[in-house]
């Protein structure tokens, strides 16, 4: 039974089988099937995440600890022993407290640990010989860069709901208003699109398993701690200031902070055009590097 | 399952359908070098391998045959020469190569979180299967792999030997007229293997697709592919049917089993007639027949097929009495020694070496989530 079907479909299969000598590459097709191929292998890792989130939970206990235990010490610590910081953070922003004042902060935070993650994830998939697969298949080397930054960026919004929920019951003060939210949103995609980038640049070129997660760590923490995360920067000692001053993790700090807490625009361009700035250099710096890889 | 028998191509006649304006040769190098630093992995290796046939590449470990896989399949450049897949430059043209080939790497490559159907849809749709024949195509490739009762299920529960078929499969999901196959049954018990052989036949037979493949297995090197490269230090020793190659091995074996040129015939002869045996196969069959101990004598013919009733025959009519015959054919193993100056089993307990590691990769792999 199996046999006849199968002879049937070879048959099927054999007269319309021949050479591919498909050479359709104008720019604007060329473009087409990179976006194509792109959103296929978003839907590859979306698939790896529905089928496993695990990763997911866990990678949100991190962030929910910061709040919980850091922020509530910090929180009572500021208000009782470092009169310089609480002036700082409620005489600079119309009174919030601390905790709402890290609040988007360690949303980026765990933006930035997940899409670093994804360099990392990539490395493991080259030892697997899954990304050989990828590279010697017709997907543009382009379309793998973007998917999986755009997957990063994906990641990120899942963590940012998770942190959400978590802050509302902790009762932190979110401004909920759509428009808020859906800038909440772009802010994290694109943070996330730019650093999963740039995490995917640095393991094409590093290689080695053994090396990327001290280079990893190496990156992640003056990222974290030289930028307005968890304190002012007019705090800073001058050279520090320097630092946060061209990190793009501070100009995503201060957007989410503006959208999610105070409502203060000021800035908020400022921060959107160096964010927008930082994730295209990011993808440019990744694209050249992935398709340089091996060849 | 599906049951297929299939012989070798020296006793069939190509398959009568075939695919369509194929060249003359699915890949053509000439002379290929590739250098890692100053390591030299490849001096400039050329080779043919023509459609429709399965071509193997046997050889030691470090001894080029992956390097040569990354060069064929456009994932590394080499420092020099040509390669050409069915007529299209692989290093100026790549991406025209990689619409025409399915690469099964020795590697586990799936997705071990997805299932076996989740894993073809997401190559199908990656190779820019149409939509309309996506999903019949799937059933085809599920049904020849025989694992559609375990489309469903995520590929991390199943067996070795079923994600080895569906490695193959993710490689067949836009019908490629040329796959590249490296170590395809490596870790797989006898039954896996011969799956994997029935897959890779029936692919050749009925579908005229051209296959390229790495083993350290002589058995398949030798009853599956059609020709056979003996690489060694990033040079072809010898390319020819394994027939052909088994006929010229001149080295003797150390076990003293390998020949000189031909086949080795063992006949125990009681003493008292040896040496009107010795002087019979002289005068007849022209060669010379030597004592190996109290018992036997030992002669080597260059093909003992078409002289072994002769031989019986003299031996009767001369009133001889036979006590046992033992023919030794030469085997790979011997080509193997001869060219690559090392066993086989020595090199494939370096690559089993090499497979357990990628083993524990996965393992990691799968406690890391």
């Amino acid at each position: 039974m199996s046999e006849e079907r199968l002879d049937k479909w070879d048959r099927e299969l054999n007269r319309s089988s021949g050479i591919s000598t498909d050479r359709n590459n104008t720019p604007v097709s060329a473009l087409i099937r990179t976006l194509g191929k792109t959103v296929n292998i978003c839907e590859l890792e979306l698939r790896k995440i529905r089928r496993d989130y695990t990763d997911l939970l866990i990678r949100a206990i991190q962030p929910i600890l910061w709040l919980t235990i850091f922020g509530t010490a910090f929180t009572h610590i500021s208000q009782n022993s470092i009169p310089s910081l609480a002036i700082a953070i409620n005489g600079g922003l119309n009174g919030i407290s601390y905790l709402e004042y890290i609040a988007p902060g360690i949303l980026a935070q765990s933006v930035l640990f997940i899409s670093i993650f994804t360099g990392i994830s990539m490395i493991w998939e080259r030892d697997l010989g899954q990304l050989d697969r990828l590279l010697c298949s017709p997907v543009p080397r382009t379309a793998i860069v973007l998917g999986k930054s755009f997957t990063g960026g994906l990641r990120g919004l899942i963590q940012a709901a998770i942190i959400f929920v978590v802050a509302v019951v902790m009762q932190i003060s979110i401004n909920f208003n759509p428009l808020y939210l859906i800038g909440v949103a772009a802010i994290v995609f694109t943070f996330g699109i730019g650093f999963s980038s740039l995490s995917i640049a640095i393991s094409t070129i590093i290689k080695s398993r053994e090396r990327i997660f001290g280079l990893v760590q190496l990156l992640t923490m003056p990222l974290f701690f030289a930028s307005n995360a968890l304190y002012p920067t007019q705090l800073m000692p001058e050279w520090l200031q320097i630092i946060s001053f061209i990190n793009p993790m501070s100009y995503a700090v201060d957007a989410l902070r503006i959208l999610m807490i105070t409502g203060n625009f000021g800035r908020l361009l400022t921060d959107v055009v160096a964010l927008a700035i930082s994730t295209t250099v990011f993808i440019f710096f990744a694209t050249m590097a992935f398709r340089r890889i091996e060849r | 399952m599906i049951n297929l028998h299939y012989r070798k191509h020296e006793d069939h006649q190509v398959s009568t359908i075939r695919r369509k304006e194929f060249p003359s040769s699915a890949i053509k190098v000439n002379s290929l070098r590739k250098k890692y630093g100053r390591l030299n992995s490849l001096n400039g290796i050329s080779f043919e391998v023509f459609p429709n046939e399965i071509f193997g590449f046997l050889g030691p470990n470090g001894a080029g045959k992956t390097t040569t896989i990354k060069c064929i399949t456009t994932l590394t450049k080499p420092t020099g020469g040509s390669i050409q897949v069915f007529g299209i430059d692989a290093i100026s043209d790549p991406d025209r190569v990689r619409q025409n080939i399915g690469y099964v790497p020795q590697s586990l490559s799936l997705v071990g979180e997805l299932s076996g159907y989740e894993n073809l849809l997401m190559y199908s749709k990656l190779y820019g299967v149409p939509k309309e024949h996506r999903n019949e195509n799937i059933f085809r490739i599920l049904e020849l792999l025989g694992i559609s009762e375990k489309a469903d299920y995520q590929v991390r529960n199943y067996s070795g030997g079923m994600m080895r078929r569906l490695e193959i499969g993710t490689a067949l999901v836009h019908n490629p007229p040329l796959i590249i196959l490296d170590e395809p049954t490596i870790g797989l018990d006898p039954q896996g293997r011969r799956m994997v052989w029935e897959i890779l036949r029936r692919l050749v037979h009925k579908l005229g697709t051209t296959i390229f493949m790495t083993t350290h297995d002589m058995l398949e090197a030798d009853q599956l592919c059609d020709r056979l490269a003996i690489i060694n230090s990033g040079k072809i020793a010898a390319i020819d049917t394994p027939i052909n190659l088994k006929r010229n091995v001149v080295g003797v074996s150390s076990e003293g089993r390998g020949t000189v040129g031909g086949d080795v015939i063992t006949l125990k002869i009681p003493t008292d007639s040896r040496s009107s045996a010795i002087s019979i196969i002289g005068r007849e069959l022209g060669s010379k027949a030597e004592i190996v101990d109290d018992l036997s004598l030992r002669i080597i013919l260059k093909d003992v097929d078409s002289l072994f009733s002769k031989l019986l025959s003299i031996l009767i009519k001369a009133g001889i009495r036979l006590d046992s015959i033992d023919v030794q054919k030469p085997t790979l193993d011997d080509v193997f020694l001869q060219y690559a100056g090392t066993r086989i089993q020595e090199a494939e307990s370096q690559t089993m070496e090499s497979w357990k590691s990628i083993r524990n990769v996965r393992r990691t792999f799968r406690q890391m989530g």
